[in-house]
Order: C-alpha cells, then structure tokens, then sequence
C-alpha cells in the first residue's frame, strides 16, 4: 500500500482537505470522497470527455488527472453553477434545458462545463467554435444539433445579461 | 479500470526532482516522469504502465514558460498545450509549431497536456516530433551533471522512447527561428477529428526563382518515430513548384516509407497512400505560403 | 374490457390542448443539466463493497483450475465468486433458446475473450482490481471459431459439446410464390453485403448495487435497469430464487439504446453480496468491460440477397439469406433480433412474394446484443441497396423506383407478406416534401457538375418502415414465449389536487416522463408543474415491461389515458352525488373542471374533487373509497399468435421516413464528406415534438457511426481488437451532419392520440442512406461498397482494385 497524501483542493469555492491515496482520479475523489456525483465517469481513458470539469478555470478530463496533481488548484464542478441561494441554473445549464440539448444526460454536465469556459472567453462563438471547443466531448444521444442550438442560446442570453458592448 | 498502486511525488524544483529520481534509481524503483499525463493516465488506469513510483512535474513552475531568446523560441517542458495555442509569439514567429498544437487532441487534452509531455512520450502519431525533425528543434535535458542539448534527430528512438537517460528531464525545447518567407504545411489524416492521426504530413519549403530549395517532409503515424523522407525531398529539391512536381514527390514520399505501421485501422499500404496524398497536399499548401 | 381512447389531441377534455403534440421544456432536465440526477454510481449504501471481474484473456478454453487463496488473502477484499460458487448457487440464462445459455461466471470453459472466470468483492474497487490480479487460473487453450463461416465449416470446433454443432437455429420462412416470382421476372438484382459489429455503447456502462438478506433469502438489485420487472424475474430464475423475492430498483439511466448488458454482472455482483454475508456489493462495469463483453456489440451479419422485379420497375420478390453470428451464447434475444425484420421485411414496398432464409451460429465473438433498431438497420441496408442497384440497372432514378413501388395511402391497414400490419402512412407525401425541402432536381445538378471535374458526388433517396410498439407474439415468432409486455401508470391525486404518476420504467433519454406528465396535465387541465412523475422499485409498480421495441411513448401514453379516464369515472360519481345525486353522465370533464352537462356554471374542479375524495367522507356517495387514484396497464390491441410462417400482427404501429444525403468521396483517401442530409418522417402525432425531432437527429449520428466509424475487429483467433474509445469511434461533433427536417402527420388510428413508435427512427435509415450514397459516387467506375463501416481504408482499396484511387 502506498502512502498516502494530504491534499488539499478548492471545489465549487469550498477548500476540502483529504489524505488521498495517489492513484485515486480527480473523477472519483469528486465523486466518491466530496460526494459530488455530478461529475460523471464514461471511459476512464480520456476520450468521451464525460468527466470534464474546470481545472483552474479549463476545462479538462478529470480521469486523466490525479486528485493529487489537483493540489492547490481549484476545479469547478457541475454543482458550482447553480445560485446556492435561490438554486437558480447558471444560464448554460437553463439554455440546454430550453433547447432541449440533452436526452439521457449523462454526458451534459460536461457539456455544460466546456461551454461555461467556452463563453467565458467567446461571448458570439460561431458554429466552428463551437464545435471546436466542444470536440472532445461525446453525446450518443442527441446528434450534437441541439447542444450546438443551446450554446448559441446560452450566448445569446449572457451577452444580453452582460448588456450592450 | 483504476491504476495499480504506486507512490507520489511533486518535486518543486528541477533540481529535487532529478535528486529523486537519482534516489530511485538507485533503489531500484521503476519511476516514471508525469508531465500533465494526458498520455500516460489512461495508460495507468489500463495498468498498462505500472510505475513503482510517480514524479510529478506539475509543481515545477520555473518550467512553465515560452519565451523568445534571441530569435529563437524557448518553451519550457511544463508549458502547457494550450499556452502554445493562446502564445501570441508563437502564432506569430512560429506558425508551424502552432498550426501543430492546434491538431493535438482536443482542448481538453490541450488544457492539462504539456508540450515537454509531449516530446517525452513520443508517440509514433504525435505531431510535435515530425516539426521537431522538420525545423530542428533541439531538446534541451537537465541530468545530474547538468544541461545537455539533443538535436531532435538524435532525440526520438522508437515507440514511445527517447534517447533521455533515466535521471534527466527534459526542461526546454528550443525553436530556432522560422526564416520569413518559408512555406509550411501540416497535415494529418485521423477517422475522427482530433483522433490521433493515421498518418501525417509535415512540410517546409523555400522558392527561389520559382523553384524549391530546402525541402523538408516529416512523417508521423506511419514509423516507430516520426521520419524524414529525404529521397521525397531530393525530388523536390531544385525543381519548379508544379502540381507535377509535387505529385511526383509525393509518389516518392509515399514509396520511401520504409515499412510503415500496420494496425486495426490502417494496412502497411493504406499508410503509404496517407502519405502520398498529405505529402501531395502539404507540398502544394506550403508553396502557396512560401515567398 | 377494451377502453375508448382519444383518436386525436383535440378529443382530450379540454378546449384547449396546452402540451400534448407542443414543444415542452421536459420536466426531467432540470434534474440531468444540474448533476443531481441519481445515475446509479451515485448510489452509496452502508458497508457496501465493490466489485471486479476477472475475465478470460482466451476466445475458448477449458478452465483447469481457479486458485483464488492470493486474492482472498489480501487486505480489504471481503469475498472472492468462484465458478465452483455459481455451479452450486446460479442457472445458466434463461433468455437464449434452451441449451445455449451461459452461466453469470464460466463454468468449465471459456468461450469467449472477457468472459467472466472469477469476481472479488472488496473494500474499494482499486482493491478488488488488485485482488483478481492475484487469482491464478490455469487454462487449456482450444482452437476458437473466428467468424461465422468458420463455425459452418466442417470439422469447425464446437463450443456447445452437447450439440455438437454451432449453428443454433436454421428456418426458412417463405412467404407466397417466391420460386415463381423470380422465375417470371424481367431483372434480378443479386448482391452480398457484410454488416460488421457494432453497438449501442452508452456513455454511461453498465452498473448495480445488490444485496441479498440472507434471512429472507431474497434480493434487491438496484441499477441502470431498461426492463426492471423482466430483469427481476430472469434474476429469478438464473439465481434460484421466487420472482417476488427479486425486487429491481431502477435507477435513471446515461443512455441504454438496448445495449446495456447487466445479466452477469447483476448476478455476479449478487452472489457476492451472498458470499459477502449480505453486504450490498457494487459493480460499475468500466469501458473496457463494455466493450469487451458488455452489452455493446450487435449486429454481425452476411447476406446474399436479390430482388425480382418487372421490366417497368415493379418490385415482386426479395429474396433474403442471413448467415447471423451470434457470439458465443444467444442470451440476449438474437433469435429475435433475427426476426424483428419480419415486422417490415419488406420495406415500403407492395412485394408480392419474399423469402428469408436464417443461419444463426455461435462463435467464439463475444455475445452480440440488442441495439437500436434490434434486427432491421441492416435488413433495410440490404434492401435499399438492391433497390438502387435495380434502379441503376434500370436507368430508373432512385426516387421513382420507390415511387412506383409504393404501398398507397388507400390500401392501409396493409398486410406485408410477412405477415405484419402496417396501421397508416402516405409514403409519396413523405417522399414528395422531402425532395422538395432538399430541391432534388438542383441536387442532382450539383452532382453532375461535380462528376464533370472528376469528382465522386452521389446522391441517395432512401425510405424505411419503423416497426414500433412490439407485442409478445414478436419473441413468440421464434419460439421464445412468455415475454408479455404491458405498461402500467397509477396516477393519484393528492389532497390539494397535486398529480403524482408511478411508472415502472426510468428515465433513459427519451423523454417518457414528460410524455405521462403531458398527457395528465391536458386530461385535467392542470399546469404541468403540478404532475409529478416518478418510476418506483418493481414491488410497488404496476405491470410494465420499459424501454424496448419502440413503445413506450405509445403505451404510457394508453396508460396514463386509461387512469386518468378510470378517475374520471369516480370524479362524475363524486360530483354528480354531490350536485344532487345527478348520475354520472349528466356531468363531464371539460379544462379542469366536473360540471352539470346541463347547467356548465355548476361544477368543481378536479382539486377540489380529489380534495372532497380524500377529506370529506360524508360527502361520498355510498360505496365509494375515497382514494382518488386509478392504476391502468396498456397493451396494444388485436395482437395474434403467429402462423406456421411466423405471420402475425407483431408490431402495432409502422413510421416511416425518407433521408437524402449528398456525399463525396475523396479518391485520394478514400474518406467520404456528407455534404447534405435531408429527413422529412412520418410518425403520426408528435406527442413532444422537441423529442422526436431528438430522437432523429441522436438516430442519425448513431447511424453515421454505424455507416462510416464503428465497427468491433476480432483477429483470425476470435481476439478481440477493438477494446478501448481510442478504438472503437462513436462519432463527434465533427463527424455527424446537422440534418434539415421536416415532417408530416398521419396519425395512427390504432393508438392512443394517433402518436406511433419512433424511438428507434433514423437508425434504421441512415446507414442504409449513407451507403447509397456512397454507391451513388462510385457508380461511374462500376463499383459498390456494400460492406460497413465504410471507412476511409475499405472505400479506397475499392477504389484502387478498378485504378480510381489518386
């Protein structure tokens, strides 16, 4: 058995300290230990992009990434969107409800968190863009049209909420 | 599919970490370097690697740079592949180094993945390699008795080895200036986009009087190490940019791979076509970009 | 008793339909974008224990001897599954025709590369993946049956000893003068197709938490459970157990698309918890174990088939040979899948005579199963092409052979040779709006245009039938009995008129809760927010059967009409009582509201009427509960047992759609672009518009994997080659095509609301448009694909054998 290692995390703004055996992913620490079961796990290999949460702002597969590599670092999850107050959705994660950008839901959280950093830095993405920053995350349920349908509407309405340029 | 145990460490200096590896080596330990382990982690949670133990270069932060020396471009190894992709200097001084990063993986790969990580692991499909063979970049490896610099030919040895002792770490990769006026090219072909490629194209050329000089194609995805193809660019070399020309070379390029990779997804042929045609392609692209 | 239900929306009592057939925001979603949806890897019970399969690295061997002392030395692992556990405690699989199941845990021979040799059940899972490293286990390698000719092949290796053969079954169905028509016909169309592996692959795999009490020797299974009450009582049987001691609890579901293979891994992860003293044991099978031996593999198929068709065009016969492998047992209805074609064997098309001709065979692949579409996607790629091929044969366009073959709008009901009743349709209407939306004509232009500068442009118009809302008498046509499949809804009324709906199915993406929740709010004209809808564990539901067979928007749709009528019936009781002992039908249910038929202005709500139910007794008429709930099961009507040729009525709906797609292939690479791709369908009422068009457009992508990525490579020793993501290519949001759709209604008139089966959709089109299209580009060189996928490789060394490759 190896030794393991205090780690300390900041998730969705809370800072979590744990003794952490170093195999352990960032995916099932966020799942397993922090019981934030909104991070999904699909291949455990780095293809589906199920698990993407935000790493220091970016989004990244949390399979491939050790919870202990995640030390000092702060990763934002599905369940840091929502207003903890009014439980308000994040408008990306009210935009894919609207356009109907998911079916089973599985792979949405992570939809969802590359789209929040995708617009965080291109309020007007065009479709190329869109497919760009969300190329490494699988659906095999909707046929990718209404995630495109919903990210343009979630820009749509951040651009608005943010007011004129 | 979790990885089998292994110990950690996260060294803060380039320094500590060669001390532990030296530590480890002489325990007789199988280490292993985690430089963003966009490569490496799937292959932990197969148990595919098996580590005794992991050095993690993460914390390094002397390591995460890229900056212009002289008129060369050094990127330090733990600078990660999305800083290469958002670098205004390398966009700019360096548009095939850059058109490459954007071809790696996807953003997510990208966002965690270094560029050192890159070059360490080389994988026969990676991209980074065949520019390195191209435009000469030269590794740079820091090892108990200090810094050492590798040209890329002599850097890649095959499947996913390099020519890096056990106790050294490779610190920078340097580019050295890309001449005004150069053509360039890179193309790949994968099933998927963003897969790793089948085969892939990497070209640099110069016009003269309207005929191309300094030809130089590298091939990734169809050896153990990315490649050079010198008899595609002697027949390249002095001749005028015609469509002709560039498919005569690329018939070239495709027949000089020398016994290309065979795989579920691609035969020994169907590489050497992949070559052909992104040969064909690269050359005529980087011609139409050349001055 | 045979219920009247409304033909139509507008027959709802309401004078407004405000959600059934509009665009409804779906009341699951809220739930999925916010992570808090309770996949079942969420679930975390006390002491629970986590599970790891050992499995087989050979395709067929016997097992000598399984040495687990090392693992169940090991710290933090509780309990180790032996196959000498399962000999004593487990059955083989009942879902296979009798002999050719397999147990959860192999016993005395291997069969399959990922077949379950052993299972450790430990404190955590990297444990218990640590722990089955350390099992020893001695082989005796056999030679193994690669593919499907090899297991015909005399002196083949035989995996079922006792048979002494590999095939599993060989039938002929033969329907009307297939012989004469062929030999009576002006052109015959002749050609072999090769439909490789693939399947459903799920983002989220498999997974389950049992646990067995010991005291009363029963089961809990919790899990990603399709099929709850069918899954309980084949737990029932393959673990010795009465089916009212299994009791399923499923739980929402990341996709299923009929893929999710748990048998094993559910008894497994059972008789851990057994060995385990009743500790809930965990078992989350991870990618490589779904592509392995999960659920993900179907459809491994050789055809040779033809057409016969007359001098004008008209199609009279098809005549169809499937040589079907199976993998290494049938436990997952492959029999059926064989035949589920006969509920559309024949397409859109009035033929007068067909025949098919099946050869299932075991190998040692691993077990294929449902996905999809189950038998027809590759029926249909096999018929779509011989069309084109008659219609290049003919000089006919693609799009006025199918015309000209067409079963009309006046001759439905329509009886297809194979037996099957189509309910509706108006296949030319379809047709004609969809060369409309794709400007055909202009299409075919760009073609030509394209092909003068060399370039492989084609172009396909491809039409197919979807079966939906299967019946029992489809598993009966192949001899496998019992499978019957209601599906039940209890809808109650709470003391402030709040709707709660118990369904025995969860969610898996189709959107079937805000079906029921529709459906209920239109009946009593109530918000929708205020009808719950949620699924319960198989002790507390009513009948069901789940997802499957496209049904279950049809069949909750019967249900939730049939409750909400049955309270209907009680709340004109209640009030009529109340209004003065009118009887029942002087009052009616109109937006909400019980009123006097006679004087409209006296009423009450359905609140206040569930309310008076609940809390004021005295009000009641005599004899009357008070319990405003009501529970209906639907099942479709006028179903048959099947003749000696299979014929029934089988599926009770019949969709249709026609897709044009315009691709080109690249002669340097062999790739092939989709340039365009048009749909215009056909499934009756729109219950939630939003999620049939998702239904489409999520078919379509699964399509183009089917017809250009995906495919599971075994080597010449039955090996597996595929076995990861990086392998295995579910296509991106690169690779699938934003389709231009549109639709027409011709609304079922045997189904509630006039809505048909459409779940499964465009997976049966798609990849036999894509291939025609694709043999449209290569027409000019005379050469067909006729193989899947088509990758980028296959279509290039076609290419190269007639010199057209650059």
């Amino acid at each position: 058995m190896t030794t393991r290692q205090r780690t300390r995390v900041t998730v969705n703004g809370r800072v979590y300290e744990r003794e952490v055996e170093p195999r352990v992913t960032l995916a099932d620490f966020l799942r397993h230990d922090l019981h934030l079961g909104g991070t999904h796990v699909g291949c455990e290999h780095g293809i589906c992009g199920v698990c993407t949460v935000l790493i220091d702002g970016l989004p990244a597969r949390s399979c491939l990434t050790l919870a202990v590599q995640a030390d000092g670092m702060e990763v934002t999850t599905i369940e840091g969107l929502r207003d903890p107050e009014t439980g308000k959705l994040h408008p990306v994660q009210q935009a894919f409800v609207d356009a109907h950008g998911l079916q089973c839901g599985f792979c949405t959280p992570a939809f969802i968190m590359s789209t929040v950093e995708l617009l965080r830095d291109n309020p007007d993405p065009d479709d190329e863009a869109i497919k760009e920053a969300l190329g490494g995350n699988l659906c095999r349920c909707t046929g990718y049209e209404t995630i495109i349908a919903s990210v343009r509407l979630a820009a749509r309405r951040l651009r608005e909420q943010s007011g004129p340029a | 599919m979790k990885a089998a145990s292994f110990d950690y460490h996260a060294p803060p200096t380039v320094e500590s970490a060669i001390a532990l590896l030296q530590r480890f080596e002489g325990e007789g330990l199988d280490t292993k370097l985690l430089a963003g382990g966009q490569s490496l982690m799937p292959m932990l949670n197969m148990r595919i690697a098996r580590p005794q133990v992991l050095v993690d270069l993460g914390k390094i932060e002397a390591l995460d740079y890229i900056r212009a020396e002289g008129e060369a471009i050094a990127i330090g190894s733990m600078a990660s592949k999305r800083a290469a992709e958002d670098s205004p200097l390398l966009r700019e001084q360096q548009p095939l180094f850059h058109a490459a990063t954007l071809l790696i993986g996807h953003r997510q790969i990208r966002n965690r993945g270094t560029v050192g990580g890159s070059f360490a692991h080389a994988d026969p499909a990676a991209e980074y390699p065949a520019v390195a063979l191209v435009q000469d970049i030269r590794m740079r490896a820091q090892g108990p008795n200090g810094v050492r610099e590798i040209a890329a030919s002599d850097f890649f040895v095959t499947f996913m080895t390099t020519s890096l002792e056990a106790t050294e770490i490779l610190v920078e990769v340097r580019l050295p200036p890309f001449r005004p006026g150069t053509g360039w090219a890179i193309q790949e072909f994968a099933k998927r986009h963003g897969d790793l490629a089948l085969a892939g194209i990497a070209v640099t050329l110069r016009k003269a009087n309207g005929r191309c000089e300094d030809v130089r194609i590298g091939a990734f995805g169809v050896n153990a190490t990315a490649v050079r193809l010198p008899a595609a660019e002697a027949a390249l070399n002095g001749q005028s940019a015609t469509t002709e020309n560039f498919a005569r070379a690329a018939a070239v390029a495709g027949e000089s791979v020398a016994e290309p990779l065979g795989d579920v997804h691609a035969t020994p042929d169907y590489r050497r076509q992949l070559v052909k045609v992104l040969t064909e392609r690269c050359l005529a692209e980087a011609a139409a970009r050349a001055a | 008793m045979a219920r009247e239900f409304p033909r139509l929306p507008e027959e709802l009592p309401t004078s407004a339909v405000r959600y059934v057939g509009k665009e409804v925001r779906r009341v699951e979603d809220p739930a999925l974008v916010s992570g808090s949806a309770p996949f079942i890897d969420n679930l975390q019970l006390p002491g629970m224990l986590h599970c790891a399969i050992l499995r087989s690295p050979h395709a067929h061997a016997r097992v000598l001897k399984v040495d687990a002392s090392a693992a169940e030395a090991l710290e933090g692992v509780v309990a180790v599954l032996t196959p000498d556990d399962v000999k004593r405690w487990a059955n083989a699989h009942v879902t296979s025709p009798p002999g050719w199941g397999t147990h959860c845990i192999a016993i005395d021979k291997v069969i399959y590369v990922g077949e379950p040799v052993a299972a450790v059940a430990a404190t955590s899972r990297h444990v218990a993946e640590d722990a089955i490293e350390l099992i020893d286990v001695d082989y005796e390698v056999l030679p193994a049956v690669a593919s499907a000719p090899a297991a015909i092949a005399p002196d083949a290796p035989v995996l079922f000893e006792e048979h002494g053969t590999n095939v599993i079954q060989k039938r002929v169905y033969t329907w009307g003068e297939v012989d004469r028509v062929f030999r009576e016909a002006d052109h015959v169309v002749t050609a072999s197709f090769r439909w490789n592996r693939c399947g459903a692959n799920p983002t989220e795999t498999f997974g389950c938490v049992c646990q067995w009490d010991l005291t009363d020797n029963s089961l809990v299974c919790h899990g990603s459970y399709q099929v709850p009450g069918f899954w309980g009582l084949a737990r029932s049987f393959s673990l010795n157990l009465p089916a009212n001691k299994v009791k399923v609890v499923s739980h929402p579901m990341g996709g299923g698309f009929g893929g999710k293979g748990g048998a094993r891994g559910t008894d497994i992860a059972a008789l851990l918890s057994r060995k385990a003293g009743g500790l809930p044991v965990k078992y989350i099978e991870d990618r490589m174990e779904c592509l392995l031996a999960g659920g993900s593999q179907s459809w491994d198929r050789r055809y040779e088939a033809s057409l016969a068709l007359k001098a004008d065009g008209t199609i009279t016969g098809f005549d169809v040979k499937l040589l079907d492998d199976q993998g290494a047992t049938t436990e997952t209805y492959g029999t059926i899948s064989v035949a589920k074609p006969l509920a559309a064997f024949t397409g859109n098309y009035r033929i007068e005579a067909a025949r098919y001709d099946t050869t299932l065979v075991v190998t040692n692949r691993a077990p294929v199963a449902p996905y999809r579409g189950y038998g027809p996607p590759p029926h249909f790629l096999v018929l779509e092409n011989l069309v084109d091929m008659a219609a290049r044969k003919l000089a006919l366009d693609p799009a006025d052979i199918r015309r000209r073959n067409y079963i009309r709008p006046e001759q439905f009901p329509y009886t297809i040779p194979s037996g099957n009743e189509y309910d509706s349709g108006d296949y030319e209407a379809v047709l004609d709006k969809v060369l409309k939306l794709a400007d055909y004509a202009a299409l075919r232009k760009e073609q030509a245009a394209a092909r003068a500068e060399g370039r492989l442009v084609g172009i396909s118009v491809v039409n197919t039938v979807e079966p939906g809302v299967f019946d029992w008498n489809a598993y009966a046509t192949v001899g496998v009995q019992g499978v019957g499949v209601p599906e039940g809804a209890r809808v109650s009324f709470d003391v402030l008129g709040n709707i709660t709906i118990v369904v025995g199915f969860n969610l898996q993406g189709q959107g079937q809760f805000t079906v029921a929740a529709q459906v209920a709010a239109d009946y009593f004209g109530v918000d929708i927010t205020s009808v719950k809808v949620t699924t319960a564990a198989t002790d507390a539901t009513p009948p069901h059967f789940g997802q499957g067979g496209s049904r279950v928007g049809v069949a909750i749709t019967g249900a939730v009409l049939g409750a909400c009528q049955k309270l209907e019936a009680d709340f004109k009781r209640v009030v009529g009582h109340i209004m003065g002992g009118l009887p029942p039908d002087a009052i009616e249910l109109m937006d909400g509201r019980l009123r006097v038929k006679a004087n409209p202005a006296m009423g009450m709500t359905v609140a206040e009427v569930a309310g008076t139910m609940l809390g004021r007794s005295d009000l009641l008429p005599p004899g009357m509960e008070p319990n405003p709930t009501a529970t209906s099961v639907w099942t479709a009507p006028g179903r048959n047992m099947p003749d000696e040729e299979g014929r029934c009525r089988s599926y009770l709906t019949a969709a249709t759609a026609t897709h044009v797609v315009m691709v080109e292939v690249d002669r340097g690479t062999g790739h092939t672009s989709i340039l365009k791709y048009f749909i215009v369908d056909d499934c009756g009422t729109r219950l939630n518009p939003a999620s049939v068009e998702g239904q489409l457009q999520g078919a379509v992508a699964q399509g183009v994997g089917a017809a250009l990525l995906e495919e599971y490579v075994y080597d010449d020793g039955a090996n597996p080659l595929v076995t990861t993501f990086v392998d295995y290519l579910m296509p991106s949001i690169h690779e699938v095509p934003i389709t231009r759709r549109d639709h027409i209604v011709t609304p079922s008139p045997v189904t509630p609301l006039g809505a048909k089966g459409c779940g499964e959709g465009a997976m049966h089109t798609t990849p036999a448009a894509i291939t025609c299209a694709i043999n449209d580009a290569l027409a000019p060189l005379g050469i067909e694909m006729t193989e899947t996928p088509a990758t980028a490789q296959r279509v290039w060394m076609r290419l190269k054998e007639v010199g057209a490759a650059r």
